[in-house]
């Protein structure tokens, strides 16, 4: 009986040990930035020739992805008026930094080069302009698809940042 | 021998007319091009076929039995671009892979040229939207001059076909297939 005891005891304070880290991190992570809505700026690419297919993909397939698993009530286009009247809105800026057109041809014949990448700095900012959080977010297509593919992956990850980083006011996870 | 010159004249003055007027009306009513709507339409599935027609001030895409309109003053620029996108379907594509010594990478080289067609425009909130469409060669330049004659912006130069691509890179200019 001592014996089961003592394996018990072993066994409870190893499960501790092994559990306390990861719950004591949860713990220090950061808050997240309350925001409601948010407004997507089309993206910039004054430095960066980019083709305008590639910007319309882009700015396109940013908002599809931040209304998907962006985690904000309202997520409002460039221009659009309805957002002066949002409460805990904010923006988001995208500069283009990086841009290498591969091609489709190249990795469906090599499979290993003519990667297509993309590199956007993306700024989240309040209405009043003040800077919130800044990332810089790459979109990659490797091995199958089009160009434009990166597109795709490029707001995917940009999303997973607004979501990881925002939360409408009344909630906190 | 002044009724014949004149009659001569009046017949080549009528023919000439008839010449400009039929041009006029082939401008006005330009025949429907196949396009690819890649994205960015407003209640349009990515990747749907069907035809892009300016009449009046609208651009059409009609697919599927339904028409998605654009209103060619709510345009803010159009820009045409050139591509190319596999020449085989997605089937064969798929069937090459089983082929021995990974010899259907060959069908890959095989590559038919596409023309893009990029707009962004405004809904009536004033929000920007973006469409991508490709088309066959040559039908993106003429759907551009007809939205830009009945009132569409344009940033890009007309002499310029296609979208330069960055000076680092060689001009590849497959986007999407």
């Amino acid at each position: 009986m001592n014996h089961l005891q003592k394996v018990i005891f072993w066994l409870s304070v190893s499960t501790l040990v092994f559990t306390a880290p990861p719950l004591s991190a949860e713990d220090n992570r950061p808050a997240k930035i309350k925001a409601a809505a948010i407004q997507v700026e089309m993206i910039q690419s004054d430095e960066i020739q980019l083709p305008a297919e590639f910007q319309i993909a882009l700015y396109e397939n940013l908002i599809r992805q931040l209304e998907k698993q962006g985690g904000f009530e309202h997520v409002y286009r460039d221009g659009d008026r309805r957002a002066a009247s949002a409460s805990d809105l904010v923006i988001l800026h995208s500069t283009v930094h990086g841009f290498k057109a591969g091609s489709e041809r190249t990795r469906k014949v090599t499979t290993v080069a003519g990667a297509t990448s993309i590199t956007i700095h993306c700024q989240f900012t309040s209405p009043d302009g003040q800077s919130l959080l800044n990332r810089d977010v790459s979109g990659k297509v490797r091995f199958f698809g089009g160009n434009l593919r990166a597109t795709y992956d490029f707001a995917k990850k940009a999303a997973h940042v607004a979501h990881e980083n925002f939360a409408p006011p009344d909630r906190r996870s | 021998m002044i009724r014949r010159s004149t009659a001569i004249l009046s017949a080549v003055a009528l023919a000439f007319a008839g010449f400009v007027i039929s041009s006029a009306n082939s401008q006005q009513s330009p025949q429907p091009v196949k396009a690819v709507q890649l994205m960015g339409l407003s209640g349009v599935k990515d990747n749907a076929k069907g035809t892009l027609k300016v009449e009046g001030n609208q651009l059409h895409f009609v697919h599927a039995k339904e028409s998605s309109d654009v209103s060619v003053t709510s345009i803010e620029d159009v820009v045409t671009g050139a591509d190319t996108q596999a020449a085989v379907g997605k089937t064969i594509s798929t069937i090459s892979i089983a082929a021995p010594y990974e010899s259907g990478r060959f069908l890959a080289l095989f590559r038919t040229k596409i023309d893009t067609l990029t707009l962004r425009y405004r809904d009536g909130e004033g929000a920007l939207h973006g469409a991508i469409f490709t088309m066959g060669a040559g039908g993106a330049e003429a759907i551009k001059k007809d939205l830009v004659a009945h009132g569409a912006h344009t940033t890009a130069a007309e002499e310029h076909r296609t979208t330069p691509a960055p000076p680092s890179n060689p001009p590849g200019k497959e986007q999407r297939q």
